[in-house]
């Protein structure tokens, strides 16, 4: 099967990649030294935002485990035991999920192998892929919850398990749209009518949207983010950006964490920062609520909250925000005192936001 | 009633009056009312107090004649009684002494001695011979062979219960093992009640007395209890017997010491029998008895040349019949004398008195006869007393405060003046003062509604007091003092009162820091042990030092609370340990940090230790007179504490290494199933070969690692120290072939084997290599010492 040859390289060299890792502990062993392992510290002090790709990747700052300690040699334990177990999976070409990787951990002989919380497995899998420079995809691992949905004019063939299905994201779909995988690159693009990416935080929102036809009206793909978007998401929009050439734009509500969603797709997270250059999408630009919207189009409001203004100071130390526009924004926000959710738009009807709102934004941008 | 604890301290004197006074009774009747003091007032204390005093007189007996104390206690079942048997190896005893140690009740010299001794503690073993002879009828049998003596002598001694005559009965020859010593049999009413009191009491005097050897039996023991003598202890000093200190004597001893004196005056008598006292401090404490006894004389301004009260004048007048100019000579003399003082006392006033009239004597034929002076006096006194309300003012404003109004201290001063006003010397007490000024300020504050508070009474107290002169008396004879109580109060107060430095420290034998120690580790089988001695230090008049030992671990006891032992002068104490001293020292202190367990944070620590407190002194504070514990003394509990918390220092660094061994241990074990499994593990995820993890265990445990390298005849054995404190091994590798050339390393050679001993001290994270060669085949067996096991990987 033509799935085959494309799979297997990869699964051989992720596999092999993992082996050299054992390996260098089987010969730290060997040379009579303490089985060692250093990843990047991975705290907010130790991003750095790298100029040049515009995205945040891990600063010099790096933490050893050594089996020199309990924990050390705990983690270290742990990680050949997860090393163990991936590259089984891999031999069999079989995936898992985290959760179950975390449950898994159950039947392993040894009590100190085991995973005591599905944060210490999650966070593992994370410190393997760094320290192996493997996605935690090409592991076959996969998280417990489902990526979001696209809905436009797209069609693409996606690997499954059950062989490859071609999929138009609006004619084969149902009203929730096409499903992301969790691998995103077993997706091919075939053809697309689309003429730019509408990235939307809230599921309420994207639904009005799709209610009212707003992708097939202005040729969007619409994808949900649901919050802080699933690593495959994000990966999504960064192939169909650098793919298919398609502006991105990103719909959130109107306050400081939503800021942060939008940062997140446009110049990637902490906790990833090790992928940056695979999920962040520096191109992607902003719609709204803009803290000038509520003033123009006098939507409802809520005051900001200590936490709210807390936020929004340290977004304008942010380097990730430190943009004219930005700048600006946050210091009306401040000034105003207010934050609004996307849905704030139904108070002027709810055509208000397909007909009047996300029209009059696209042009401003040049988009439509 | 006076408490028996101050009669004892009376000296010799009161066995005498003692049995005097028992005439009037029998003296089983006297025990009979006194048992309770004397330790007897059960059966099961009866032998518990009879063992005591026994054992104590043995060991004194040794003691005093320098032998190594070899001391046998045996309790037998004899019928209905108890048998009492104590053996010591001391000097024996001759038939004259024999009534009077063992028979006569409060015998000996120890309790009016200032030195430490054990004799303190007890009434003595005459009071267990009576015990057993009022209880069971039968006469204390006592066995004795002096030294270089070829046969023992035997005694029955039995005491005239009429008259306190201890007679020997049965006096006859005989033999007995030991080469010298003392045997005695004492058959007395008792139980065994007190069985674990009387084992622990042994074992304690065993830990104690590290220098005895002694061994104890009773009928519930399968085979006696043996409690060998330390190895390194020798004899306790010698003390020194010290004259008392003037801070540590009590009226009774003071009246005693009074009557007993051969000297005359009183400062003849401080010198003579305290300690401390010269001439200088005698005269100080004479001072302070003029003060009680006879008061100070008030001394007043003179007034001024021109007020009304001219002293000249007034001399002038007194004196009649000596011609003018003679009189006016002496008048101006006498005024000028006075004038020539800020203040001037009664006392004063009559010496310059005297001193102008035998100059006008010397001058002219005139004589100044008493009368005249007198009159002098009386007319020169009463010009300077005459306006005492401004003096008084001047003095009482001085010393009050400035919010005090003006009316209310001129009233204080006025009527303050009108105490004085009735003539006289103006010569009063301290406290007749102090009653002058509380009536003057009651009245004051009744009238003039002013307020006089216990401090501005206390201040004006002292303003006046240290105006007033003290009087040029000689005081009484020291046989007056001896019979009157209230001037030897007023002298004993006064000693009390006076600086006087600290007696000196020599009647003092403490067991030191390092037999303490050696006594806890023979009588307990611990992990650890600590000891400490103070300084000596003093209250009262006596000095005392006090020690502290502490034993934790090993096979003692770990449930409940821990073991306070309590000695005094050598002697455990029993009974009434919640009133002891060293108990509330033990409870008060934080024990958590020194890592001991103490629920609620104050109280008796638990865990298996046994803290010991060891208070040797002249005169040991008991609370009572059954001396069975010691009394809240601030000095001696500071001590106390001070004591217990250095030997506490050790114990809590002996228990946070041991926890750190423990941690290491505990780690070590976590590792050591960590670490094979991952290896296992990694060889079967990389398909390689079985890993060898030794020395990466070794290094992960910041162990001291060794290694030996054979390459061709060239033997390399290496020191690796992965810890991050210096590490002095002691390295001794056997080899079976003979070494050559070998770097700081010595070589010996005994049946055909070379000990290679090699001492480096390898540093934090350092490597150490012995390099040698052997030629041929050669065997080694590497030995490691220095490095405690837990932190030692062998792999040579």
């Amino acid at each position: 099967m033509s799935t085959d040859s494309d799979t297997t390289p990869d699964t051989e060299e992720a596999r092999e990649q993992l082996i050299d890792l054992a390996a260098d502990f089987y010969d730290q062993f060997a040379d009579g030294e303490v089985p060692t392992m250093t990843i990047p510290t991975r705290t907010k002090s130790n991003i750095v935002f790298d100029e040049d790709e515009q995205v945040w990747v891990y600063g010099d700052r790096n933490s050893t485990r050594s089996a020199k300690t309990i924990s050390g040699a705990e983690k270290i334990l742990k990680a050949v035991y997860t090393i163990d177990f991936l590259s089984q999976q891999l031999e069999e070409d079989r995936s898992s999920t985290l959760r179950e990787l975390y449950y898994l951990s159950e039947s392993w002989d040894l009590d100190e192998a085991q995973f005591n919380t599905q944060d210490e497995s999650n966070n593992l899998i994370e410190d393997l892929e760094i320290v192996s420079d493997v996605k935690r995809e090409d592991f076959h691992m996969r998280p417990e919850e489902s990526g979001a949905k696209v809905m436009g004019p797209l069609l693409l063939r996606e690997q499954t398990n059950r062989g490859d299905r071609e999929i138009h994201c609006q004619d084969d779909v149902g009203q929730g749209g096409y499903q992301i995988p969790n691998n995103p690159d077993t997706i091919e693009f075939l053809d697309n009518d689309a003429k730019f990416v509408l990235c939307v935080e809230t599921g309420g929102m994207r639904d009005r949207l799709v209610e009212n036809g707003f992708d097939d009206e202005y040729d969007a793909l619409v994808v949900h983010l649901g919050g802080q978007p699933a690593r495959a998401t994000r990966r999504l929009i960064k192939r169909l950006h650098d793919e298919l050439d398609l502006p991105v734009t990103v719909f959130t509500d109107g306050d400081p964490w939503s800021y942060r969603i939008f940062g997140s797709v446009s110049y990637g997270s902490i906790k990833s920062a090790h992928l940056s250059e695979y999920l962040a999408t520096p191109e992607a630009q902003f719609i709204g609520i803009r803290p000038e919207d509520i003033v123009e189009y006098e939507l409802p409001t809520d005051p900001l909250a200590d936490s709210d203004v807390n936020a929004l100071e340290s977004e304008l130390e942010d380097p990730r925000f430190q943009t004219d526009f930005w700048e600006e924004q946050i210091e009306l926000q401040l000034d105003i005192n207010k934050k609004a959710e996307q849905q704030a738009l139904a108070s002027r009807g709810l055509d208000f936001v397909t007909e009047t709102y996300l029209p009059e934004r696209l042009d401003e941008m040049g988009l439509l | 009633m006076t408490s028996y604890q101050s009669r004892l301290g009376e000296g010799e004197g009161i066995a005498e009056e003692l049995a005097e006074s028992q005439r009037a009774i029998s003296i089983a009747e006297f025990f009979e009312k006194n048992k309770h003091m004397l330790g007897f007032d059960s059966e099961a204390r009866a032998l518990v107090t009879a063992v005591k005093e026994a054992v104590d007189n043995a060991l004194d007996a040794c003691e005093e004649a320098g032998i190594l104390p070899d001391i046998y206690v045996e309790i037998q079942e004899s019928g209905d009684y108890y048998k009492l048997v104590v053996e010591d190896n001391g000097p024996g005893i001759t038939k004259e002494q024999a009534p009077k140690i063992f028979g006569k009740l409060l015998y000996g010299s120890r309790f009016h001695a200032r030195e430490q001794n054990r004799g303190q503690q007890g009434i003595g073993i005459s009071a267990a011979v009576l015990y057993s002879q009022l209880t069971s009828g039968k006469p204390a049998k006592i066995t004795s062979r002096p030294k270089g003596q070829d046969e023992a002598q035997y005694f029955e001694l039995i005491v005239d219960t009429d008259t306190n005559e201890p007679e020997i009965s049965v006096d006859e020859t005989t033999t007995w093992e030991r080469p010298h010593g003392t045997r005695i049999e004492l058959e007395m009413e008792a139980n065994m009640r007190a069985r674990s009191t009387l084992r622990d009491y042994i074992q304690d005097t065993a830990v104690v007395n590290p220098h005895a050897r002694i061994e104890f039996d009773e009928p519930g023991l399968d085979e006696s209890l043996k409690f060998e003598r330390a190895e390194r202890a020798d004899l306790p000093d010698e003390t020194e017997e010290i004259r008392p200190h003037p801070h540590g004597v009590e009226l009774g001893t003071l009246l005693k010491m009074l009557e007993a004196t051969d000297s005359y005056s009183v400062s003849g008598f401080m010198q003579e029998e305290f300690t401390r006292v010269g001439g200088k401090t005698a005269d100080s404490v004479i001072a302070n008895f003029n003060d009680r006894h006879y008061g100070r004389g008030m001394a007043w301004q003179p007034p001024k040349v021109n007020e009304d009260a001219d002293i000249e004048r007034a001399v002038e007048d007194a004196v009649a019949n000596k011609g003018a100019e003679t009189t006016a000579t002496f008048a101006a003399a006498v005024s000028d004398a006075i004038h020539d003082r800020d203040r001037v006392a009664y006392h004063e006033v009559e010496a310059i008195v005297d001193s102008a009239a035998e100059d006008a004597e010397a001058d002219g034929d005139t004589t100044f006869g008493a009368t005249v002076r007198e009159n002098a006096v009386e007319a020169a006194w009463g010009a300077v007393s005459d306006n005492l309300s401004s003096d008084l003012y001047a003095l009482v404003d001085e010393v009050t405060t400035k919010r005090k109004d003006d009316a209310a201290i001129e009233g204080l001063a006025s009527r303050l003046a009108d105490k004085f006003d009735g003539g006289g010397r103006h010569r009063l007490t301290r406290d007749e003062l102090r009653g002058y000024i509380d009536r003057a300020a009651d009245m004051t504050e009744e009238q003039d509604d002013a307020t006089f508070g216990e401090t501005a009474r206390e201040n004006v107290l002292e303003a006046l007091w240290t105006a007033a002169e003290g009087v040029p008396e000689e005081p009484p004879k020291v046989s007056d003092i001896a019979d009157d109580r209230d001037t030897a109060s007023e002298l004993l107060s006064a000693m009390r009162e006076t600086d006087i430095i600290a007696p000196p420290t020599d009647c003092l034998s403490p067991i030191s820091a390092e037999l303490v120690e050696e006594g806890l580790r023979k009588e307990f089988d611990a992990d650890f042990y600590a000891a400490s001695t103070r300084d000596a230090s003093v209250h009262g008049g006596d000095p005392f030092i006090v020690e502290a030992g502490i034993a934790y671990g090993g096979e003692l006891e770990s449930e409940g609370t821990v073991d306070v032992m309590r000695f005094a002068n050598r002697v455990p104490l029993v009974y009434q340990r919640g009133a002891c001293a060293t108990t509330d020292v033990v409870k008060s202190i934080r024990w958590r940090n020194y890592n001991l367990d103490q629920p609620g944070g104050s109280g008796i620590p638990k865990g298996p230790a046994v803290i010991m407190v060891h208070v040797a002194s002249t005169n040991v504070p008991f609370t009572s007179e059954s001396k069975d514990a010691i009394a809240n003394v601030p000095e001696m509990e500071d001590e106390i504490e001070l004591a217990i918390r250095e030997a506490a220092r050790e114990l809590k660094s002996y228990l946070n290494k041991r926890r750190s061994m423990q941690q290491r241990r505990e780690k070590q074990d976590k590792l050591a199933t960590i670490l094979p499994e991952m290896a296992e593990k990694l060889t079967e995820v990389t398909d390689n070969d079985e890993l060898h993890i030794d020395d990466s265990l070794a290094r992960i445990m910041n162990n001291v690692l060794v290694e030996r390298e054979v390459e061709d005849d060239t033997v390399r054995v290496r020191i690796e120290n992965n810890d991050d404190t210096n590490a002095d091994v002691e390295l001794t590798d056997i080899v079976t072939a003979e070494p050559q050339v070998t770097n700081g390393a010595t070589v010996v050679e005994m049946d055909g084997e070379w000990f290679v001993k090699w001492s480096p001290t390898v540093g934090a994270g350092e490597t150490a290599v012995l390099e040698y060669s052997v030629t041929g085949e050669a065997e080694f067996t590497v030995s490691v010492d220095g490095i405690e096991e837990e932190k030692l990987t062998v792999n040579a």
